[in-house]
């Protein structure tokens, strides 16, 4: 949504979000994260570290919460153990990054519109346009973005750590929210490519950095709007639709078969994720 | 991912000069062999086609510049070499990404059998030991006590004066080299090296190894370093072997692991005395007493033989003496779970058991993981999921694989004053060495010492004379892992960027130079370790260059390809199993707990402590960042009176650390685990001042018949100091789901109905 629109239309900007967001889609990038195979070893998050420009902050900011790992492995114990003495299964890990949701809830807080959604999908972030109110942040259930509450640039890449900087990408400075960006210069670069062979971009032209780090293959990245590509079989083969397949105004899981391992971290919080996850597997040995 | 070719780089020595030819030397065919790491095998060279060290283009070889950039070379359009990872000793193959002369991105490289386009956070990293802003960039000369910079020409001269032709001949055989495991063309060298000197003493080091399970493998099975084929096995038990993590070769496991656990889906059983990367991953997790995983392997043989699975005669008597009940009480483990781990791997054939460094870091460690062993025996799984690899090829070219036993071995010898020069490489054994063993001391009894580094590292500061040397991103290389997967491969290393130090030597260079001090008639037509490996190539086996491959072809194919496929017949492997004995578990009643010095997937043996991204990403269990920390169980914290943060001094009869507390149930309470990798006491600004480093009050215990350290055999006794920090961790105290939907779980047996195959 550009500035102009916005400022003419301000009160259905706002309101956006409960008719069910954009719909007007060319791409719609999604991800498919099996937690069958993920093993939480960390290659993903190093890798978006190495991709992205992501600073590093030392332990006394990151003591304050202030690190910027836009994909983070979360690690929970099974509940039901608490009392046992030791865990007998290992632990839940969740990597979690921006899910890119269809109604992005930081998306119509935003009271300069830094925060916009992508014809492609993507909750975009414009980093010029962003004065730091930080509402998206405050709104964002998966608490996947990052304030650069710091000039993070004076201290994070001394010379000449600085050279392995991504050209395709800018350095955050101070005051600026940032977040996982399903690597949109990678995808910047696959549709030029495809452009100037006159052909649509393909399954397989784009990868996002933890994707192709990942050394179980845990992670799946795709076009949900393109019928061949492996992700879109995927959420299909687990029947988790987006909204806008049938225009429902709220998740809602059709599934015919409710063994299917297919979820939406929060979807009962209706924010039409773009990552699916699929559940992670135990033998009940305990 | 840009879609562009893999190419193969071309170094910029000058602009535009050509290189000189110059004729090979006159040696013998088979000195040439040797020189060329091809020896020891019936190669046929042909006579025509004997290499020059000037093999490209018509006997010239044009050095490029960036001044004149090649076609493919579009500013704003990255170009992607293949190469070799040089984090660990896995041997993955890695593609670089380069843009405007900067190395920016590392993969995965698809094409090698290794890690199949994958690549770990260590390995992500290479880039931040590249740019790293601590390395050196000149040559250090001890005068008066201290290091100085001194001039490249300056360094050379002296390393003339100590090792050079006018030395001392027979000083030579006084001279040592202390590396880590090196392999491929760099081993040949040093050996060559060594050789010139008259000397034999190679001591090789890794504080994360897995020398007593080769040991256990050669005698057993008949080969070191078999194929574990983990995605054929219906269910993998682990003691302690922490597979995904930091085990021989994580990277190919972890995407073996993958097809382990799709369709049928293996099950996997993890006994260790603290939780691994790989418990953590684990459908089962047995939390057994440290030092104890031999005699639970006894008591599952034993629950085995009872439901008619046969026991190898030679080990009858030690699993009959180990009835559940008994390796219950030794263990921790109750006879129920004993029984049933025993039926699951009756259930779920062929299964694969694993033992790790816990297990075999004892002074029985090689018997204990002899009873490990003995399980693969008895259910039959050599030669359906341990499978004989071959011989590989070429075995100059063979890892020289670290260990603990040279590290003692070198200790001793420096005390002996048996040395009078020593060369450091790939090593940091100051660093890595207990303090028991007193090396810092018997350093002093070696009077020129010579480290080649790219860092200040602890052992860089005992040196005579510091060797800066290029990256890995920087040099040329060959490497030839231990662990060979299917397909055997020669990673090959090609720099991806020109060097960030002008005169800063690639390792085969420095080594050439050595080599060319000694014998100089034999090594001098190699202008440097890039025509050298040239050589090396175009002289390989006819095989290589079927389909009429010219030299200069093979050369540019392997480069672009990043490695070259070798073959290697496997054989079959024996099952030579001989008496197990596992003596009296002994306690100790001053130093009740079991030191466990956790290896880490990311700051590995401290190697890594000096990478900013690594020292930021949480630890996978603990999510501690930036720092040490001690792993209590909640009943051993509570008698102790600590709660997370507060700082204990945990005491061995050699040393104490004082390190914060982290309350995890995922450890035994007989135990105490400290991560390895901090307590730099050098090492750059990243490493330096945190933490605190677990080996060094390592007691120097060795294992009875390999003479291996007991790295996890250490009793300490831990005492609260009052003093309380803060730990960092990502996501706080975050453990709990809370009844949301965040980690959803379903049952295998769903799975398997609704997935499986």
């Amino acid at each position: 949504m550009s500035l102009d629109n916005l400022t003419k239309d301000w009160s259905r900007y706002r309101k956006g979000i409960e008719e069910g967001g954009f719909h007007n889609y060319q791409h719609r990038w999604g991800m498919a994260i099996d937690l069958n195979a993920c093993i939480g070893c960390n290659a993903c998050s190093t890798a978006c570290y190495a991709e992205n420009n992501l600073a590093v902050v030392g332990k006394e900011r990151f003591s304050k919460g202030h690190y910027m790992h836009w994909m983070r492995i979360e690690r929970y114990w099974d509940e039901d153990q608490a009392k046992a003495e030791f865990p007998t299964q290992g632990a839940n890990f969740l990597p979690m990054l921006c899910q890119q949701c269809g109604a992005a809830p930081c998306e119509p807080v935003c009271p300069v519109a830094a925060a916009y959604h992508t014809p492609d999908g993507l909750n975009a972030q414009v980093y010029n346009r962003c004065i730091g109110s930080r509402y998206c942040s405050n709104n964002c259930p998966y608490r996947v973005r990052y304030f650069n509450f710091w000039s993070y640039y004076e201290s994070a890449w001394p010379e000449p750590l600085n050279m392995q900087l991504n050209p395709d990408i800018t350095v955050r400075d101070k005051g600026v929210m940032e977040k996982c960006t399903f690597c949109v210069q990678r995808i910047r670069t696959a549709k030029d490519a495809a452009k100037m062979e006159n052909r649509k971009v393909k399954d397989g032209d784009v990868t996002t950095a933890c994707a192709q780090a990942c050394p179980t293959n845990a992670i799946h990245f795709g076009d949900l709007m393109d019928a061949e590509s492996a992700v879109t079989k995927l959420w299909a083969k687990h029947q988790v639709k987006r909204h806008d397949d049938e225009g429902l105004p709220v998740s809602t899981q059709h599934k015919q078969n409710p063994a299917l391992r297919g979820y939406r971290v929060l979807e009962e919080l209706n924010t039409d994720p773009s990552v699916m996850y699929l559940e992670r597997v135990r033998e009940e040995l305990a | 991912m840009s879609g562009n070719e893999i190419k193969y780089f071309r170094p910029a020595l000058g602009s535009g000069s050509p290189t000189q030819a110059a004729p090979l030397p006159s040696i013998k065919r088979r000195d040439f062999l040797k020189i060329m790491g091809w020896g020891t095998v019936g190669v046929t060279l042909a006579g025509c086609d004997l290499p020059t060290t000037v093999t490209l283009e018509e006997g010239k070889e044009t050095v490029v510049s960036y001044l004149s950039p090649e076609e493919y070379v579009i500013p704003g359009i990255g170009v992607w070499y293949a190469s070799a990872c040089l984090q660990c000793q896995a041997g993955c193959g890695i593609h670089g990404r380069v843009r405007e002369g900067r190395a920016l991105k590392l993969e995965g490289n698809p094409d090698s059998p290794v890690n199949r386009g994958k690549l770990c956070q260590m390995g992500q990293s290479g880039v931040q030991t590249h740019y790293n802003p601590d390395r050196l960039s000149k040559p250090q000369l001890r005068k008066d006590g201290k290091l100085v910079d001194i001039s490249w020409d300056e360094a050379w001269k002296v390393l003339e004066e100590k090792v050079g032709a006018a030395a001392d001949k027979s000083a030579g055989a006084r001279v040592a080299w202390f590396t880590g495991t090196v392999s491929g063309h760099q081993a040949v060298l040093i050996g060559e090296h060594l050789d010139a000197l008259g000397s034999k003493r190679h001591f090789v080091h890794e504080a994360i190894n897995n020398a007593v399970g080769r040991a256990v493998n050669q005698d057993v099975l008949g080969e070191a370093m078999p194929r574990l084929a983990i995605d054929k096995a219906k269910l993998v038990l682990s003691f302690g072997a922490d597979f995904l993590g930091t085990w021989v070769s994580p990277v190919h496991f972890a995407t073996e692991y993958a097809k382990f656990r799709s369709g049928a889906r293996g099950v996997l059983v993890v006994a260790e005395p603290k939780m691994s990367l790989t418990g953590a991953n684990a459908d089962l997790w047995l939390a057994v007493r440290p030092g104890t995983e031999g005699e639970l392997a006894l008591g599952i043989a034993h629950a085995l033989m009872k439901s008619g699975v046969s026991v190898p005669e030679a080990a009858r008597a030690a699993v009959t003496a180990y009835e559940p009940a008994k390796a219950a009480e030794i263990t921790g483990i109750s006879v129920q779970r004993i029984e049933q781990v025993a039926a699951l791997l009756k259930q779920h054939s062929p299964s694969l058991v694993l033992a790790g460094a816990t297990v075999e870091g004892q002074e029985q460690g090689y018997q204990a993981a002899s009873a490990v062993m003995l399980l693969n025996v008895m259910l039959g799984n050599v030669g359906k999921t341990i499978v004989s690899r071959g011989e590989f090829p070429f075995p100059q070219l063979k890892p020289r694989t670290g260990n603990t036993r040279d590290l003692v071995a070198f200790a001793a010898a420096a005390k002996d004053k048996a040395l009078d020069v020593a060369f450091f490489y790939g090593a940091n054994p100051v660093y890595t060495a207990p303090a028991s063993l007193g090396l810092v001391e018997a350093l002093q009894h070696i009077p020129f010492k010579v480290v080649l580094t790219q860092f200040p590292d602890e052992t860089a500061a005992q040196a005579d004379l510091v060797l800066p040397v290029a990256s890995s991103l920087e040099d040329w290389g060959t490497h030839v892992a231990d662990y060979q997967p299917e397909q055997g491969v020669i990673t090959f290393q090609q720099p991806l960027m020109e060097g960030l130090y002008p005169g800063t030597p690639g390792v085969g260079d420095a080594l050439l130079k050595l080599l060319k001090m000694r014998e100089a008639q034999k090594y001098g037509a190699f202008n440097d370790y890039f025509s050298y490996l040239q050589n090396a190539v175009a002289s390989l086996p006819e095989q290589y260059k079927a389909g009429g491959l010219t030299n200069k072809q093979l050369w540019e194919q392997t480069l672009q390809k990043g490695l070259l496929t070798v073959d290697s017949a496997p054989g079959s492997l024996k099952t030579n199993v001989s008496a197990i004995t596992l003596g009296e578990v002994k306690t100790d009643a001053e130093y009740p707990l079991r030191l466990i010095p956790s290896p880490r997937l990311g700051l590995w043996d401290g190697r890594h402590a000096n990478i900013p991204w690594l020292q930021e990403a949480p630890d996978q269990i603990s999510k501690v960042v930036w720092d040490s920390w001690a792993e209590l169980h909640p009943s051993t914290a509570a008698r102790l009176g600590v709660q997370e943060g507060d700082v204990v001094e945990i005491a061995s009869a050699h040393g104490a650390i004082k390190v914060k507390v982290y309350v995890f149930k995922g450890v035994h309470p007989d135990a105490i685990a400290v991560p390895l990798g901090q307590g730099h006491e050098d090492y750059g600004r990243y490493a330096k001042g945190l933490g605190v480093n677990p080996l060094k009050i390592l007691s120097p215990a060795v294992d009875a018949k390999t003479g291996e350290l007991a790295l996890y055999s250490t009793r300490v006794k831990a005492t609260r100091t009052g003093v309380h920090e803060e730990l960092v961790k990502e996501g706080r105290d975050n453990t709990s789901q809370r009844g949301r939907k965040l980690v959803a779980t379903i049952t295998a047996e769903q799975f398997r109905r609704t997935e499986g195959v």
